[in-house]
């Protein structure tokens, strides 16, 4: 039996591995991925117990002190108990150019101990050890040490609590308290702690502890009820013995505080007494002397005025001196003036006389000459009468002989002729004769009046001679007038020039005898004046000396009212601090206030929540599974089943055969899934944790409950099909069984129904159709395997679609500025240098007040950051603000907000609403959501600068900026050229950040790769034992076919047409259950700060959907190997 | 020539160190239009001869024709397109496709071939006008087996195989089916082989093959052909 058992196993090899792989994969699935949140939980436990985890956090509002600790450790149970100091300090690296937030703790000995990553454990108080996640940026090339400086900008407080200012890092470690990436909040910087620094407990300066750290004696496992039992016992008695240490505490330093209070007021009474006496002995003294002071003060204030006085008189005296001089002196010049000018006239006068006897003397001479000239005249003119009497006389002879003769001559006319000619001659001679004297006449007429013209213009001419010389007589008679007139005015002044300078003289005598007077006076006052000056100095000496010791006095008074007053303002101080100390409040924390500790429970629940869904459906494949291939082997062993029967063997031994098959297929499959289920899984998922937690190496946890739950439920699986598939068949009788069962009729198919299609159809496809609704059970099977192998790829690429792609939008598509920079501002805005540099350095840059605030809900208080930009407008360069469907989202309005969707998605902030925001200072800022912005990395809200200063009362000051760099700049070095500049905090350039976010999100291509893997496990293994049991099963059929004369490619159809048809069916139902897996791994997947974009991308589809084509064609080629094979003599074989 | 014909027909069967001659020197033939009974015991070599006259298996040595076609020198290829074309097969367990209607499983056979007969008339000829539209499961043996026969005439080939036609049929029915055989042979023509390990069914044949232990022991031609209803065993 056994033999025939082993040897049925051979020769249904494919078969009996179809059991095994599927239980396999079911149980290698199953097992995987529920160990995996076990065995991180237990690889953390095991950092935490190594580093030995804190239980309890302690924290009280007065701290604790050494003695605390003390008692604390003494109480049962208590394996380790140390006290910690803490402080968030603002640092920078050795160069001084970038700032951190760092979080600086007192090294602690036998709680939360240091894994070292790298270096040594400090040895000095000046040493310290770094955050390991600090250690990519602070180890310098030269691998000499780097030094950490603590930048004196911190508050003075904080600088107190510290020895040093200056690390050296020695080493870089892990802590447990910071399991995962987040450093927490501070209210210092940019608001997020940027690391944790470890040094030796010496380097702080306190007299106290901030904390305490307590480790009970115990190692229960974390998260477990036994941890949370164990604590919940503890609870009380440490909340107790918190409070009455604090109260303790409390009270000594009360009473201290109180009696020093009481000891200073006595004191400061004692004082006072003595002081206020010794004030009053001075103030009587300077009472006196002010006595003294004033009295000499009125003396010599009447000393003054006398010397005032004469002063005044003698200044009047010189007044008048100097006015009376001045007048001499203007008369003396006047006189000298008038007598110049008397000179002057006189000489004047001279030069007329002069003139006018000159002038009179050629008048004489003139007249002398006229005379002459009218005596010539006179006598031209009488001349001229005569000659003209003359020729008037001789002219009247010759008209009168005229007369004659031309009587003479008409008269001797008539005789003329009859005259001899001696008469004639002689009257023609009278003739020439008259007419001779006639020209005589003529001539002398001529003369004469040419003479008389000559005289007449000698005579006009004399006239105006004459007349000229009547007007130069006259102007001389004038100028002697005037003459006289002058010298007659001349004389008059002269006379008084002559008085003027007897009155001078006079009035320079009394000038002389006043200013004698004056000089005497003058003497007379300055000794007076003299004698006070030194009666004045005494009396300022006096003066000074009192003034000196009134300010003493008054000196001695602030003072001593200072001092009381100080005094007894540090008394009421510290009797208000004292009145005000508040019973201590104290804080017993638990480990879940550790966010390390508290995200990794959250987070390695994911896997427990997605391993709810995947298990169970390999589960349901490989029970499917191991159905039909065990009721199908029935089927085929129905006949040898009889034949046992007839010979006598029990139902059981023969189930018991069958078990054997169907069983130990199982748990070979089942170690087998085991083993490499539970190394495989853990690791790979484990790997994608590394993003967010301390790099700890994978141990393999073996689960025996999980190991016999999976082979439990593998066989039972197997065990439980087996029995359902043959206990049927056991229930007949031997003959029966060995009769051939009626093979399965044949059906029409709804699709026949509908003639339209049918008969449009070949005939082959009808037979394949037919084929495929002929075993609902297979079809079914067929369907979820490969829409199962389907959905498991859609939702491995689309796993990888949304994860890995949220970099590429978060970085290239909403946050699409190259760079964003933070600075110390000045003057609430970018300081002048460096706004020149970066307007020299890029293309374009936005202002912003970047700070971090809590959102506050009604479950939850989480830190946003908030963006003010300086202006909504043009933000589109640097960051695209739009909905997830691509709408862009409008900017917030007065008294809006916009909230990035992982804030709505986390918080249930939605559109409308009215979210409150508060900074570490408690200052609070309500506003209304107005929109939803796609963003995948961090929370952040908008804000308008508006909003914010009307919400906050100060305007936002710019502390940050986006900057996009000139097309073609390389954004490193343009980079290093804005870092130059001191206020420069930072530069976060989004290119480098894109590429190391996706290059850590690709280790998820592992996760794909593993569901990649499964699914193509998945769809071989059901389509290889579907399609085998499908040809064992119809092998006659198939022979038949062959026999009919079937080419090998026609055969293959025959039968693998219903595959390719089933693949496409199940792969279009995949899809559909991929798109709804895909929503449900991305829900459970939830990364703090991250927030996925669930999408799958349509190659993912084409991918999803050829690979599940590509499983089926390999299977198919395997199959028709295995067709070729199937002898033709099948067909002649006997029903069995 | 014959129309089939086997010249020392060899056919050895290699199970790992053991050789089986399953045939030795088998040497028959058949003329066209015959009907031809093989006969034998079982395991005397008659399945072996069908096999290879079927196309369905090689021979090791000899020459086995079919209408001039030499068998014994086709490629895997040529065999299958020799069976599709050239022989129609009834099996003793009508090998039916039970998926598929009477008329289907005639279609099944009918579409593939060249000159295909109409399957319903086939179906009408042999009796089963009023089935075609039913399944395997819902005929009986005799009817299922007709069917077989439909399907093996509707491919019109040039000879008819059949392996144990009667041996899971009753015996009217049997006798209702080597009837239909064998007025298929005489109506149409057709070449007909009926193996049997049944020597009865011997007197209805035209040409009567006995074979034993792996080869021909005779070979006659039957002078007194008996109808089918007059034979009995």
């Amino acid at each position: 039996m056994k033999t025939a058992s082993l040897r049925e196993i051979k020769g249904s090899f494919g078969r009996y591995f179809a059991i095994l792989a599927i239980i396999a994969l079911g149980v290698g699935f199953f097992s995987g991925v529920r160990i995996t949140t076990p065995a991180m939980i237990r690889n953390m436990d095991e950092f935490y117990s190594e580093h030995q985890l804190f239980d309890y956090r302690l924290v009280s509002t007065i701290g604790w002190d050494a003695k605390d600790v003390q008692m604390l450790a003494a109480q049962p149970d208590v394996r380790a108990c140390e006290g910690a100091v803490s402080a968030d300090l603002l640092c920078t690296e050795e160069t001084g150019s970038k700032e951190f937030v760092i979080k600086a703790h007192s090294i602690t000995e036998n709680v939360n101990t240091l894994q070292l990553a790298q270096g040594r454990m400090p040895r000095k108080a000046n040493e310290c050890v770094l955050d390991a996640k600090m250690g990519g940026m602070k180890t310098n090339g030269s691998g000499s040490a780097a030094m950490i400086k603590v930048k004196s900008e911190n508050d003075a407080d904080t600088l107190d609590t510290l020895k040093y200012t200056e690390f050296t890092v020695v080493g870089y470690v892990h802590s447990p308290l910071y399991a995962n990436f987040e450093r927490g909040t501070t209210s210092l910087g940019t608001g997020s702690i940027d690391g944790f620094m470890y040094v030796m407990p010496e380097a702080f300066d306190t007299d106290y502890f901030t904390e305490i750290y307590v480790r009970f004696d115990q190692d229960e496992k974390i998260y477990s009820d036994e941890y949370k039992d164990y604590m919940e016992a503890h609870k009380k008695t440490w909340e107790m013995l918190a409070r009455t240490r604090a109260d303790a505490r409390f009270d000594s330093i009360y009473g201290e505080a109180y009696i020093e209070i009481s000891d200073g007021k006595d004191e400061l009474e004692e004082k006072r007494e003595d002081g206020q006496k010794e004030l009053d002995d001075a103030r009587n003294e300077l009472d006196d002397a002010r006595k003294k002071l004033s009295d000499a003060d009125k003396e010599l204030s009447d000393a003054k005025k006398e010397i005032d006085d004469g002063d005044e008189k003698l200044k009047d005296s010189k007044k008048k001196l100097s006015d009376a001089k001045k007048e001499i002196d203007e008369n003396e010049k006047k006189l000298a003036d008038a007598k110049d000018e008397f000179d002057r006239a006189k000489e004047t006068l001279d030069n007329t006389k002069r003139t006018l006897d000159e002038t009179g003397e050629r008048l004489n001479e003139a007249q002398q000459q006229i005379e002459s000239a009218r005596a010539q005249i006179d006598a031209a003119e009488a001349e001229l009468l005569a000659r003209e009497n003359e020729f008037a006389v001789s002219e009247r002879e010759l008209a009168a002989a005229e007369q004659a003769f031309i009587e003479q001559y008409g008269q001797y006319l008539d005789i003329l002729d009859r005259l001899p000619e001696e008469q004639r001659a002689a009257i023609i001679a009278a003739r020439s004769q008259l007419e001779q004297s006639r020209a005589q006449l003529e001539a002398a007429r001529t003369q004469l009046s040419s003479a008389r013209t000559q005289f007449d213009a000698q005579k006009s001419e004399f006239n105006s001679q004459k007349a000229q010389y009547e007007i130069g007589r006259e102007q001389y008679e004038n100028g002697v007038a005037q003459y006289n007139k002058g010298l007659e005015e001349y004389q008059s002044r002269l006379e008084e020039y002559e008085k003027g300078v007897k009155e001078l003289e006079k009035g320079k005598a009394e000038y002389e005898k006043a200013l004698k007077e004056y000089s005497k006076g003058e003497k007379e006052l300055d000794k007076g004046k003299k004698e006070y000056e030194d009666g004045l100095k005494e009396y300022s000496d006096g003066r000074a000396d009192y003034e000196d010791g009134l300010k003493e006095y008054n000196d001695g008074e602030r003072e001593f009212d200072e001092k009381i007053a100080d005094a007894e303002r540090k008394i009421s101080e510290a009797e208000d601090e004292l009145e005000e100390l508040k019973a201590p409040e104290t804080f017993v924390l638990g480990r879940g206030t550790n966010i390390g500790y508290a995200c990794f429970e959250n987070d390695s629940q994911i896997v427990a929540q997605v391993a709810r869904v995947f298990p169970v459906f390999f589960i349901l494949v490989a029970a499917l599974v191991c159905m039909t291939t065990m009721s199908r082997m029935v089927e085929e062993q129905r006949t040898q089943i009889g034949v046992f029967k007839a010979l006598g063997y029990s139902n059981g031994t023969i189930m018991g055969k069958l078990m054997f098959y169907s069983g130990s297929a199982a748990v070979i499959g089942a170690v087998l899934g085991y083993a490499v289920g539970t190394v495989l899984f853990p690791r790979v998922i484990w790997m994608t944790y590394q993003l967010m937690y301390i790099p700890l190496e994978m141990k393999y946890l073996f689960d025996v409950q999980l190991a016999v739950i999976s082979g439990a439920v593998s066989l039972i699986c197997s065990l439980g099909t087996t029995w359902v598939s043959c206990r049927y068949e056991l229930s007949e009788t031997a003959a029966s069984l060995m009769r051939p069962k009626a093979p399965k009729a044949g059906k029409r198919v709804l699709l026949e129904r509908i003639p339209f299609i049918w008969k449009r159809m070949k005939f082959l496809h009808k037979v394949s159709i037919r084929n495929i609704f002929r075993y609902k059970k297979r079809l079914f099977m067929m369907i979820v395997g490969i829409s199962g192998c389907t959905a498991l790829l859609l939702t491995g690429f689309g796993l990888k679609d949304s994860v890995a792609g949220f970099a590429d939008v978060q970085y290239g598509e909403i946050f699409v500025t190259d760079a964003d920079m933070t600075f110390t501002p000045k003057n609430g805005t970018i300081p002048k240098k460096l706004k020149t540099r970066v307007e020299e350095n890029t293309g374009e840059y936005k202002l912003i007040r970047e700070c971090s605030f809590d959102l506050i809900t009604e479950d939850a208080t989480k830190a946003m950051t908030v963006i003010v930009p300086e202006s909504f407008d043009g933000m589109g360069s640097f960051v695209k603000l739009r909905d997830a469907e691509g709408t862009p989202v409008s900017p917030p309005g007065a008294g809006q907000a916009i909230v990035s969707q992982s804030v709505e998605e986390r918080y249930n902030v939605h559109k409308g609403d009215r979210i409150r925001l508060r900074d570490e200072n408690m200052h609070e800022i309500e506003a209304v959501v107005s929109g939803v912005f796609e963003n995948h990395v961090y929370n952040y809200v908008f804000l308008s600068a508006e909003t914010f200063e009307e919400q906050s009362g100060d305007p936002p000051e710019f502390n940050g900026a986006f900057m996009n760099f000139e097309d073609g700049a390389d954004g490193h070095k343009t980079a290093a050229v804005i870092a130059k500049s001191k206020s420069v905090k930072s530069i976060t350039l989004y290119s480098e950040l894109m590429d190391r976010m996706s290059k850590t999100m690709s280790s998820l291509n592992y996760v794909v790769l593993l569901v990649i893997v499964s699914a193509a496990g998945l769809a071989f293994i059901v389509l290889y034992n579907l399609t085998n049991i499908n040809i064992t099963e119809r092998i006659r059929e198939i022979a038949t076919i062959k026999v009919l004369g079937f080419f090998r490619g026609e055969t293959s159809a025959y039968v693998l047409r219903e595959n390719i048809a089933l693949t496409a069916f199940g792969t279009a139902v995949g899809l559909g259950l991929g798109i709804l897996l895909h929503r449900f791994v991305m829900q459970q997947i939830v990364v703090d700060l991250v927030s996925f974009r669930v999408r799958i991308l349509p190659l993912s589809y084409v991918y999803s959907i050829v690979l599940t084509f590509v499983f089926t064609f390999l299977v198919d080629l395997v199959m028709e190997t295995k067709l070729e094979r199937i002898n033709m003599a099948e067909s002649l074989k006997s029903v069995d | 020539m014959s129309f089939v014909e086997f010249r020392n027909v060899k056919k050895t069967y290699k199970t790992g160190e053991v050789e089986i001659n399953a045939l030795r020197d088998v040497t028959f033939e058949i003329e066209k239009g015959e009907f031809c009974v093989i006969v034998g015991a079982s395991g005397a070599g008659k399945t072996t001869i069908l096999n290879i006259l079927g196309g369905m298996d090689t021979l090791t040595s000899g020459i086995a024709t079919l209408d001039g076609v030499d068998i014994s020198q086709l490629s895997k290829k040529e065999l299958t397109a020799y069976r599709r074309y050239d022989v129609g097969f009834v099996f003793q367990f009508y090998n039916l496709v039970q998926n598929l209607t009477a008329l289907e499983n005639v279609e099944l056979a009918a579409q593939i071939c060249k000159d295909p007969l109409d399957a319903a008339t086939v179906l009408e000829q042999v009796g089963l006008g009023e089935r075609m539209k039913n399944f395997p499961a819902q005929l009986s043996g005799g009817e299922q087996q007709r069917v077989a026969i439909a399907r093996a005439l509707a491919k019109n080939p040039k000879l008819l195989l059949c392996d144990e036609p009667t041996g899971a049929l009753d015996y009217n029915t049997g006798k209702a089916v080597l009837k239909l055989l064998q007025d298929t042979c005489r109506k149409k023509g057709m070449t007909v082989v009926v193996i049997t390990h049944n020597s009865a069914l011997a007197a209805m044949a035209d040409r009567i093959i006995t074979v034993k232990s792996g080869t021909v022991e005779s070979m006659k031609k039957n002078r007194d052909i008996v109808d089918v209803e007059n034979i009995e065993w």
